[in-house]
Formats: C-alpha cells, sequence, structure tokens
C-alpha cells in the first residue's frame, strides 16, 4: 500500500514537473513579458513530435510517420526545443505586433490548428493512433521498480536547470527591458528597447523551453497521440502560474506542483464505479473554482513578483 | 445547392452565438472565454426540460433560464473584480467555463446526446423546416437586436456605455442596469445558438470549447467589437466552413475558420469593420 502511495505520488510529481518547465517558459513571455499567449501548448506539441519523429525507429507495417531516425534522446531534446523556437518565430513575427486580443486569439487559432494536422495528417505523425512503447531516458541501467523515481529526480533536476535560466534571464539586462515594456511602452521606447525584436526573443525562448517540455512529456507518457495536446494544456499551465504568482519563477514552480496536486489528489476519493468516467468532469470544474477563488481573493498568486529595489551606486561612491 | 444551405444554417449558429460575445466584449472589455459554455449550458438545460416536455416549451424555457444564469455569473464572478483589468477577468472566464463544463459534464456524463424531435421531410429540396427555422431565427433576431440597440432607451444606453462607461454614467445612465441587459441578451442568444447546434447535430461536452473558438474567429473577422461587423463575418465564416468542404476534407472545417482569420489579422488587422468604417474606430 505505501509503495503504491508513493509510486503514485512521484508520478503525480513528475508531470507537476513537466508542468513547471512549461510554466517556467510561459512565465517569461507572459509574466515577465506581458504577451498573452493562449496557444503554448503548439510548442508542446511541435517539441514532442519532433523528439519522437528523431528518435524512433523507422514506420513499422501498419503505421505510418514521417522520419524514424533512432537518433540519441539528447539530440531529440534538443531538436524539440529548436523546433519549439522555430514554431514560435513563425507564429511570433506576424502576430506579435497586433494588439492583446487578437495575439490571445490567433496563438489559440495556432494550436488548434496545429492539433488538427496532427490529428488528420496520418502520414505524418500515424494520425489519432499516434505511437506508443516509446522509449524512457536511462531505463536500462535500473529495475522497473526504482525507475519511476529515478524519472522524477530527473526531471527535478532538469526543472532546477530551466528555473535558473529563466531566472537569470528574469534579472538580466533583458527580462528587466521586457518588464519596462510590460510596464510602461512607450517609455520604454525612449530608453531604446525595441517592442518587436524584445518580445519575438522572450517568444522564441518560451518556445525552446515549451518545446522541450514536450520532450519530457513524451518520457513520462511513453505514448504520443494528438489528444495529449489540447489547449486544455495551456490553459492548465496559465492556471498554473496564476495560482503560483505571475512573474515569479517560483511561483511557477509552486503553482504547477499545487495545481497537479489538487487535480490529482481527486482520484483519492472513492465514489464508486460508474463515477470515474465523471471524476474528469468534476476534476476540471474544481480547478476552475480554484483559479476563479484565486483571482478574487489573491490575484498577485500565492507568491507574488518580487518588486527588485536598486540602490543607487553612484550615491555610495 | 445543400451545401449552401448547410453554410447559411451554421453562420445563423454562429451568428447568434458570436453577437452576444460582442456585446460583453464592448460594454466590459474583455474576452468572455465561458460565453461557449453558455451555449452548453442553454443545450443541456433543454435536454434536461425535453425529457419532460415537448422542444419548444423546453428550449423557451432554457434560453430564459440561461439568460438568467448570465446575469449571475455577471453579478456574482465578474463585477465584483472588475477593476482589475482584463487579463482577472479574462482568466475568470476560464475558471468559469471549466466550472460550467465540469459541473454538465458531472451530472451527465461524457455520452454523446441528441433531443426528442420529431422527424419531418423537407418541404424544399435540400432543406428541412429545423434548417429554415434557424435562419429565421437568426434573421429575426438580429432585426430585433438592430432595433432594440438603435430605437429604445435602452438599447442607445447599452451603446453609449460600450463607447464610453464613465461619459454614460456622468450623463446619468445607470450602468448597472444596462449591464444586466447585456448580460441577458448576450447569453440568451448564445443559448439559443448552443439548442439550434444540438438541433442539427447533437449534444457533447466539447460543443461549447469548439463554438468559442469559431466565435472568437468571428469576432476578430468582424473587428474586436463590432456588431455589425461581427455579423457579416459570421456569414462569410459558416459559408467558408460549408463550402470548404468541397474542396478540403471536412476534418478541417475549424481550420478553415482559422486559417481566414489568420489571413485577416496579417491584411487588415481592424477586420470587416473598416471596410465600412474608415476612422478605425470601434462601431456598437
Amino acid at each position: 500500500m505505501l509503495t503504491g502511495t508513493a509510486l503514485f505520488l512521484s508520478s503525480i510529481l513528475t508531470l507537476a514537473a513537466i508542468y513547471a518547465v512549461i510554466a517556467l517558459a510561459l512565465n517569461l513571455e507572459a509574466g515577465v513579458d506581458g504577451l498573452w499567449d493562449l496557444g503554448v501548448v503548439s510548442f508542446v506539441a511541435v517539441g514532442a513530435y519532433t523528439y519522437t519523429m528523431l528518435t524512433v525507429s523507422p514506420a513499422s507495417a501498419g503505421q505510418s510517420y514521417i522520419m524514424g531516425f533512432g537518433l540519441p534522446m539528447w539530440v531529440g531534446v534538443l531538436a524539440a526545443g529548436i523546433a519549439g523556437s522555430i514554431v514560435a518565430f513563425l507564429i511570433g513575427k506576424p502576430t506579435l505586433k497586433l494588439k492583446n486580443e487578437y495575439f490571445l486569439i490567433t496563438t489559440f487559432a495556432f494550436a488548434e490548428v496545429i492539433r488538427q494536422i496532427l490529428t488528420n495528417e496520418r502520414w505524418l505523425s500515424n494520425g489519432v493512433a499516434g505511437v506508443y512503447n516509446l522509449a524512457q531516458p536511462f531505463k536500462t541501467y535500473f529495475t522497473p521498480s526504482v525507475y519511476p523515481y529515478i524519472l522524477l529526480l530527473l526531471l527535478v533536476i532538469i526543472v532546477f536547470i530551466v528555473y535558473v535560466v529563466v531566472h537569470r534571464l528574469t534579472y538580466s539586462t533583458f527580462g528587466r527591458s521586457l518588464k519596462a515594456l510590460r510596464e510602461n511602452e512607450p517609455l520604454a521606447l525612449t530608453a531604446g528597447i525595441r517592442p518587436d525584436r524584445f518580445h519575438i526573443r522572450a517568444f522564441v525562448i518560451a518556445g525552446f523551453f515549451a518545446g522541450t517540455a514536450g520532450a519530457f512529456y513524451v518520457w513520462y507518457s511513453t505514448v504520443i497521440t494528438p489528444s495529449l495536446f489540447t489547449s486544455d494544456i495551456t490553459f492548465f499551465v496559465w492556471m498554473a502560474i496564476v495560482i503560483g504568482g505571475l512573474a515569479n519563477n517560483k511561483g511557477a514552480i509552486v503553482g504547477s506542483v499545487i495545481f497537479v496536486l489538487a487535480g490529482e489528489s481527486l482520484r483519492f476519493l472513492d465514489l464508486g464505479s460508474g463515477f470515474a468516467v465523471r471524476m474528469a468532469s468534476m476534476k476540471i470544474a474544481i480547478l476552475g473554482l480554484i483559479l476563479i477563488a484565486i483571482l478574487k481573493w489573491r490575484p498577485q498568486g500565492i507568491l507574488p513578483e518580487k518588486k527588485v529595489k536598486f540602490s543607487n551606486s553612484s550615491k555610495n561612491s | 445547392m445543400e451545401s449552401i444551405v448547410y453554410g447559411i444554417v451554421t453562420a445563423s449558429i454562429i451568428l447568434l452565438g458570436s453577437v452576444g460575445f460582442s456585446m460583453t466584449l464592448n460594454a466590459e472589455n474583455f474576452i468572455n472565454i465561458a460565453h461557449g459554455q453558455m451555449l452548453l449550458l442553454c443545450a443541456y438545460i433543454t435536454l434536461f426540460l425535453n425529457a419532460y416536455m415537448s422542444i419548444v416549451p423546453a428550449a423557451i424555457i432554457g434560453i430564459l433560464v440561461t439568460g438568467v444564469f448570465g446575469v449571475l455569473f455577471y453579478k456574482v464572478f465578474y463585477r465584483p473584480i472588475k477593476k482589475r483589468g482584463a487579463m482577472v477577468l479574462l482568466f475568470t472566464s476560464v475558471g468559469l467555463a471549466y466550472v460550467i463544463n465540469g459541473v454538465v459534464g458531472t451530472i451527465f456524463g461524457t455520452t454523446t446526446f441528441a433531443y426528442k424531435i420529431p422527424n419531418v421531410k423537407e418541404i424544399i429540396p435540400g432543406m428541412t423546416p429545423y434548417q429554415l427555422l434557424i435562419i429565421i431565427a437568426a434573421i429575426c433576431s438580429t432585426l430585433f437586436l438592430h432595433y432594440f440597440l438603435t430605437k429604445t432607451k435602452i438599447g442607445k444606453a447599452i451603446r453609449a456605455v460600450s463607447e464610453n462607461s464613465d461619459l454614460a454614467k456622468t450623463r446619468g445612465i445607470d450602468t448597472k442596469r444596462t449591464s444586466n441587459y447585456v448580460w441577458f441578451i448576450a447569453s440568451s442568444l448564445a443559448g439559443l445558438s448552443g439548442v439550434f447546434l444540438g438541433v442539427i447535430g447533437s449534444i457533447h461536452l466539447e460543443m461549447g470549447w469548439n463554438q468559442i473558438l469559431i466565435i472568437l474567429a468571428a469576432t476578430v473577422l468582424g473587428g474586436l467589437g463590432s456588431i455589425y461587423g461581427v455579423m457579416a463575418a459570421s456569414v462569410v465564416i459558416g459559408l467558408s466552413m460549408e463550402l470548404g468542404v468541397l474542396m478540403i476534407p471536412s476534418y478541417y472545417r475549424l481550420a478553415i475558420a482559422f486559417a481566414i482569420i489568420i489571413i485577416v489579422l496579417l491584411i487588415k488587422p481592424d477586420g470587416l469593420q473598416s471596410l465600412w468604417n474608415k476612422s478605425g474606430k470601434r462601431v456598437a
């Protein structure tokens, strides 16, 4: 019983870690920069598919997908990130000059179009059937019973690395320029910060990390189908960063953990068989209520954005 | 011919859904993602009532109840946080969308339903009375809305509030009252649209999400917040979705709608309304 609970807990914490990577990426573009991106799932989807297509062996009979080069995993992860960046660049270039509302709608639309293509173009990625039995990293070195903990450990390390990178970006000149644009664009312009350049950079960097998160998601699920990449992911990650605290990187991680725990802990409720299918609905209703409650009573989230104070160094010297 | 009929029917349903969406967008200045779930809510309320009575009274009660729900949701969820800005409102509406969807799903489950409606023969080749009814209802609602917004006192007040709510307030317009009207009308139109979706197709949990995407497409194509632009855009999107199916596989219906908005945004970011509204200003 105890090992069952521990396994379950490690599984949902792994999921939380994957959400945290996407949340950190989204936090950079949406929290630090002020982009209203409702299409972050498109980077995750493209990353996940790029990773899969590059690392699996060629399609067997009855399947059809492109590539299947059987490349090493680290190449796949890197390629997933790059693919995410490329998609971000292609989407961002024409849409970033639009107003917030239009940007939101277009990114939402792009994500949906990408999912439809993945669903319907069977030659590309085996359509709705997807690809199964995908390999997990370092699996051969461990016994199957401890492997879930190893995967969790690996993802915790990855979250830590992404956190350090995003954190440094946030407090660099680049991050401060993004915040300046978010707070007061005309003023930032007079300081020589070009909105188009900075927005696209933030968007492309977010695309990179969200793309790699796609690869990690494949590690976790070991299958890939288009139905994994609905706009629910976008909304869930947004909820996670709103709960944790927009523009706070620790908040993005905390929010992801709380969000996933809150959603999955409902499974412990035993409401009898037959209710299981309705559980998914009840789960999203409760998550929705949590989001509404947070926005109403603690709109800055659990960990609000820290105001950075700059000491006036010229005065001190 | 059949495709054109389907196109007009689809357009009518989109129109009913997106006009209300535009009204709330105008009046409250935020994107109400939960609007799609109002379609779902009404479709399921009507489904529930349909077990005890025929479709017409069921739909009428369902639409009125949905309208009341719309006003209630506004009072409970949106108005108290209105000062916090569009972002907080937007994500509150996302939360509300999940709550509505989740509650409906918990009660009804994930099964696909259909209304109990009598089978009818085609009256005109390629058109059933239901399709005709949907088209007529859409036209009547459009005319009613036009009359309401331009001729009645409360309609003019709604337009004044949409244009400049502070100015409207100083001129003595009761903005709380106009908001109640806006949310009631918007939600009941959404409800009507949801029932029609159920009549021509089926009722399932995804319908709200699918429809909000198309509504967003129509809103962008029409020009954010322009009610007449959105009406024209609904017709364009409805027709192109159904006629496009002749050339492109039918599972890309939704993708066609999005391809349109992506193209429009790149060429003419202000949408269709900019064609007749040269100043580039928003119109009601």
